[in-house]
C-alpha cells in the first residue's frame, strides 16, 4: 500500500470516526450488527440474529413488530430485532453513520431519494442470484414493472419497493357538486374519457365557485406526473430533456397558469392549521393529489362517503404511466448472517408479507403481484382498482435523478418558482436541465 | 538502653517536588476524563472537518482530494450566499432588540422588591430545551394557534401566515430568539447594575443627572464591559443559530428564508451525504466569525469603559 493511500486510509477513518461519532452523540441506540449467524437447523433453515431498521409512525412500528413476532413463530431459529428510528429526516444520516462505522443493521428500509447513492456506494447485497434460487420465498418477476428504478443497474438487484403509493387525484363529490359539475371523474376515466381538457374545465369551475381547484405536493411526483400524463417526457436515459420537447414544454406552462392564478395550490404552502387535509375535509377544494393514506385523513374526519379517487387525466383521456412514490428494503452487504437476512428480507417483501402489513387500513398499495386483496377488501374507495390499475403501469423516480443526493428536491424547489409565478415555463425546464446536468454529469 | 537514630530530614525542595508530582498525577486523573472528551468530541471532529473541506467524500465511497474546490464551490453557492444574508440579518435584529429589552428589563426590576420571581419568569426559557420552545411557538404561530385567532378576533383581519410567508418566517424566527435568550442577559445586565457604586449615582443625582442621563451616561458605561461581553456572546450564538430554524420551519421555510449558514451546512452534509462541502462551509461560518468577533473587539475601544481606563 503506498503512502499517499495510507494517508488516504487514515483521514477517511479520522473522518468516518468523527462522523460516527458525532452522530452517535446524537442518536439513541444504535443499529448494532447481528451477532454471527451458528450454524443452519437441522432443516437447512438459517439461524442467527437478524436486526433491521426503517422509520415509520407508532402504527406501523407496531404492525412490523407484529411482524417480527409472526416471523420467529415461523423461523424459530433466527432471532429479528427492530431498530427504529422516528424521523425520516434523521433516518438516513444515522444509517449513514452506521455504514461508515460498519455498525449497520442487517436490512434496512431506504427511501427513494436516497437509494440511488447507497446502490452507487456498493454497500448492498446484490440480489439477483438470491432471488433465482431455488426455495427463494420471492423472485424478481413479483414485483411491478416500473418499481425498483434506481435499486437497479447494470441489471443487478440491490433493493425492492417494500411497498408503494401512486400519486393519485382523489376528489371530493361535494365539492365538485358545489360547483355545478355533474359528471364523476371515476366513471368518465372507467370510459377513457377522463380528458385534460374535462380535468381543466373542472377545476375553472371550481375555482369560479370560490373553490380550490386541486391540490398538490410539490415534488418530483407532482410535475413529472402531469408531464408523463400530458404525453411529455422528462428524462432520456440519464439526461434531462424536458427543456425540448414540445409536448413538456405546453404541459408544464398549462400547469404553471393554473398554479399562478391559484385554481392549482401547492400543498407545502399552505400554513400549519389550515393545511391541504383540513381544506380537503371540509369541502374546500375539488381535488388532492395523494396517496392511499388519504383514506386514514377521511376516515377520522368521518366524511369518506363523499370521496372517490380517480388517475390523472390525459389528453385522449387513456390511462397513462404515473408517478408512484417507494421506499425499498436493502440488505447490507457485510452483513454476518446474509441467508437469514435474505429470508427476512424475502418473507417481509413476499405477498403473504405484505398482506399482513398493510391488511386492515394500510396506508400504502402491494409492490408484488398477489396481495391486491388489501386494496379491495373494503369497498373503499369506490374506485380502488384504480389505485391498483397505476401502480401496475407506475414508475417511480428516475434513476438518474434519484441518484443524486437532494436532486429531486432542488429540481422541486425550481418548480416552485414557476407556480408562484417567479418563472415561466421555458425557463424552469432550461434550468432543471441545467442543473441536471451539473449533478448527473449529462 | 537503646538507641535510636533521628531519622534523616527530608530537605523541604525534595519534599516539594514530590508534592508535586502527586498533585500533577492527580491533576491529570481529574482533568483527563474532560481531556479525552474534548479530543473525542470537539478536536477530533474539528481536525476532521478542516481535512474534510479540501476533500471530496459521501461517507460511502473513498475520500479524494478537490484542493480549494469546495471553497470555490461555497463561496459561488447561491444557498450559502442566502444562508449569509439570513444569519447576518437575525444576528443584526436580534442582538440589539434583544439586549436592549433585556437592559429595559433590568432597569425596570432592579428596584422591584419582587424581581426574583420576575427573574424566574424571564429565566424559564433559557432553561428550556430550544427544540421544545420552538414547537410550542410553532403552534402559537399556527392559522388556527392563539397569536392568529387574537389578531383576526381583534382587529377583524385575516392572520398572517407567520411560517409561511418568506418575509414573516424570518421575522419569526428572530421573536422566538429574542424570547428565549432575553432572561439570560436581563440577569446579566442585572448582577451588573447592582454592582455599581450608590455613591456615583448619588454624586451625578447631586449634579442633577435625571433619570435618562443616569442611564446613558453613568450606568451603561460603567456597565459597558457586561454589555460588550454579552454582544460577543449573542452574536456568536446568533451566527450558530439552527434547532429554532429546524424545528419552527421544516426545511428551512418557504424558498429558504429561514436558511442559515449552520442548517446549510447540516443539509450538505447530513441531507445530500456532501462532506466536503460541508466541512467548506464550516471553515466559512469560522472565519466569518473570527472576523464579526475581531471588528466587535476593535469597536470596544471606543465604546467600552474600564474601571481602571
Amino acid at each position: 500500500m503506498s503512502m499517499r493511500s495510507r494517508t488516504h486510509k487514515l483521514l477517511a477513518g479520522l473522518a468516518a470516526a468523527a462522523l460516527a461519532l458525532g452522530l452517535a452523540a446524537c442518536s439513541g441506540g444504535g443499529g448494532t450488527a447481528s451477532a454471527p449467524s451458528t450454524g443452519g437447523s437441522a432443516a437447512g433453515t438459517p439461524s442467527g440474529t437478524v436486526v433491521w431498521s426503517t422509520w415509520g409512525t407508532p402504527e406501523e412500528l407496531t404492525r412490523f413488530k407484529d411482524f417480527n413476532t409472526q416471523f420467529m413463530k415461523k423461523y424459530p431459529t433466527i432471532k429479528v430485532t427492530l431498530n427504529p428510528v422516528a424521523s425520516y429526516s434523521d433516518y438516513h444520516s444515522k444509517l449513514l453513520a452506521q455504514l461508515t462505522s460498519n455498525t449497520a443493521p442487517d436490512v434496512f428500509y431506504i427511501g427513494d431519494d436516497k437509494l440511488g447513492q447507497f446502490v452507487s456506494a456498493n454497500v448492498l447485497l446484490p440480489l439477483n442470484d438470491r432471488m433465482a434460487a431455488p426455495g427463494s420465498k420471492i423472485t424478481k418477476d413479483a414485483f411491478f414493472d416500473g418499481l425498483f428504478g434506481a435499486a437497479q443497474t447494470d441489471g443487478q438487484t440491490y433493493a425492492a419497493p417494500n411497498d408503494v403509493n401512486p400519486d393519485l387525484f382523489w376528489y371530493d363529490k361535494k365539492a365538485l357538486a358545489a360547483a355545478g359539475i355533474t359528471e364523476d371523474p371515476a366513471t368518465l376515466a372507467a370510459s377513457d374519457q377522463w380528458t385534460t381538457a374535462k380535468f381543466l374545465e373542472m377545476n375553472d369551475k371550481l375555482k369560479a365557485a370560490g373553490l380550490t381547484g386541486s391540490m398538490y405536493w410539490n415534488y418530483w411526483a407532482t410535475h413529472y406526473s402531469w408531464i408523463s400524463a400530458q404525453g411529455g417526457k422528462a428524462y432520456d436515459g440519464n439526461t434531462f430533456v424536458g427543456n425540448t420537447d414540445p409536448k413538456t414544454v405546453a404541459a408544464v406552462t398549462t400547469l404553471g397558469q393554473y398554479f399562478q392564478n391559484k385554481t392549482f395550490v401547492v400543498a407545502d404552502t399552505l400554513p400549519e392549521g389550515a393545511g391541504a387535509d383540513s381544506i380537503f375535509v371540509r369541502h374546500k377544494a375539488g381535488f388532492f393529489v395523494q396517496g392511499r393514506y388519504t383514506i386514514g385523513t377521511l376516515k377520522s374526519a368521518g366524511v369518506q362517503a363523499d370521496y372517490d379517487v380517480v388517475r390523472w387525466p390525459t389528453a385522449d383521456g387513456k390511462a397513462a404511466p404515473t408517478g408512484v412514490a417507494a421506499s425499498y428494503l436493502a440488505i447490507n452487504k457485510n452483513t454476518k448472517n446474509a441467508d437469514a437476512a435474505f429470508l427476512f428480507w424475502s418473507e417481509f417483501l413476499n405477498a403473504d408479507g405484505q398482506k399482513f402489513r398493510l391488511a386492515g387500513g394500510g396506508n400504502a398499495v402491494p409492490s408484488v403481484k398477489g396481495a391486491d386483496e388489501v386494496v379491495l377488501e373494503d369497498n373503499y374507495p369506490a374506485n380502488a382498482q384504480g389505485i391498483l390499475d397505476a401502480r401496475n403501469i407506475g414508475f417511480v423516480n428516475y434513476p438518474a435523478e434519484a441518484k443524486v443526493p437532494a436532486l429531486s428536491s432542488d429540481i422541486s424547489d425550481l418548480f416552485l418558482k414557476l407556480y408562484e409565478g417567479k418563472a415561466d415555463a421555458q425557463g424552469t425546464l432550461d434550468a432543471v436541465a441545467a442543473l441536471a446536468k451539473e449533478k448527473i454529469g449529462s | 538502653m537503646t538507641t535510636t537514630r533521628p531519622a534523616p530530614a527530608v530537605p523541604a525542595v525534595r519534599r516539594t517536588a514530590a508534592w508535586r508530582r502527586r498533585d500533577r498525577r492527580w491533576g491529570w486523573v481529574f482533568v483527563g476524563p474532560q481531556l479525552i472528551g474534548m479530543v473525542l468530541f470537539i478536536l477530533g471532529p474539528f481536525v476532521a472537518s478542516l481535512v474534510l473541506a479540501f476533500a471530496s467524500w459521501d461517507g460511502l465511497t473513498a475520500l479524494k482530494w478537490v484542493g480549494l474546490a469546495n471553497f470555490v464551490d461555497q463561496l459561488t453557492d447561491e444557498l450559502l450566499l442566502k444562508s449569509i444574508v439570513n444569519t447576518l440579518l437575525i444576528a443584526l435584529i436580534t442582538v440589539p432588540v434583544g439586549l436592549a429589552l433585556a437592559l429595559l428589563i433590568a432597569v425596570a426590576l432592579e428596584k422591584l422588591r419582587t424581581r426574583s420571581l420576575y427573574l424566574v419568569l424571564f429565566f424559564a426559557p433559557v432553561v428550556t430545551s430550544t427544540v421544545a420552545v420552538a414547537m410550542i411557538w410553532q403552534q402559537l404561530f399556527r392559522a388556527d394557534g392563539v397569536l392568529s385567532g387574537f389578531i383576526a378576533s381583534t382587529f377583524h383581519i385575516d392572520p398572517p401566515d407567520w411560517l409561511g410567508d418568506p418575509h414573516l418566517a424570518l421575522i419569526s424566527v428572530c421573536i422566538v430568539t429574542i424570547w428565549s435568550s432575553v432572561g439570560l442577559n436581563a440577569v446579566i445586565f442585572l448582577a451588573g447594575l447592582q454592582g455599581i457604586s450608590p455613591s456615583l449615582i448619588e454624586a451625578a443625582q447631586l449634579d442633577g443627572a435625571g433619570a435618562w442621563s443616569l442611564l446613558t451616561r453613568i450606568r451603561m458605561p460603567l456597565i459597558s464591559p457586561i454589555i460588550f461581553f454579552s454582544t460577543i456572546v449573542a452574536f456568536i450564538s446568533s451566527l450558530q443559530t439552527f434547532d429554532t430554524v429546524f424545528v419552527l420551519t421544516a426545511d428551512a421555510g418557504p424558498d429558504n428564508a429561514t436558511r442559515t449558514i449552520v442548517y446549510h451546512i447540516y443539509d450538505l452534509g447530513f441531507g445530500r451525504f456532501e462532506f466536503g462541502p460541508s466541512s467548506a462551509a464550516s471553515v466559512i461560518l469560522l472565519v466569518l466569525t473570527l472576523v464579526i468577533t475581531g471588528l466587535q473587539f476593535a469597536a470596544q475601544k471606543r465604546f467600552v469603559h474600564y474601571e481602571s481606563d
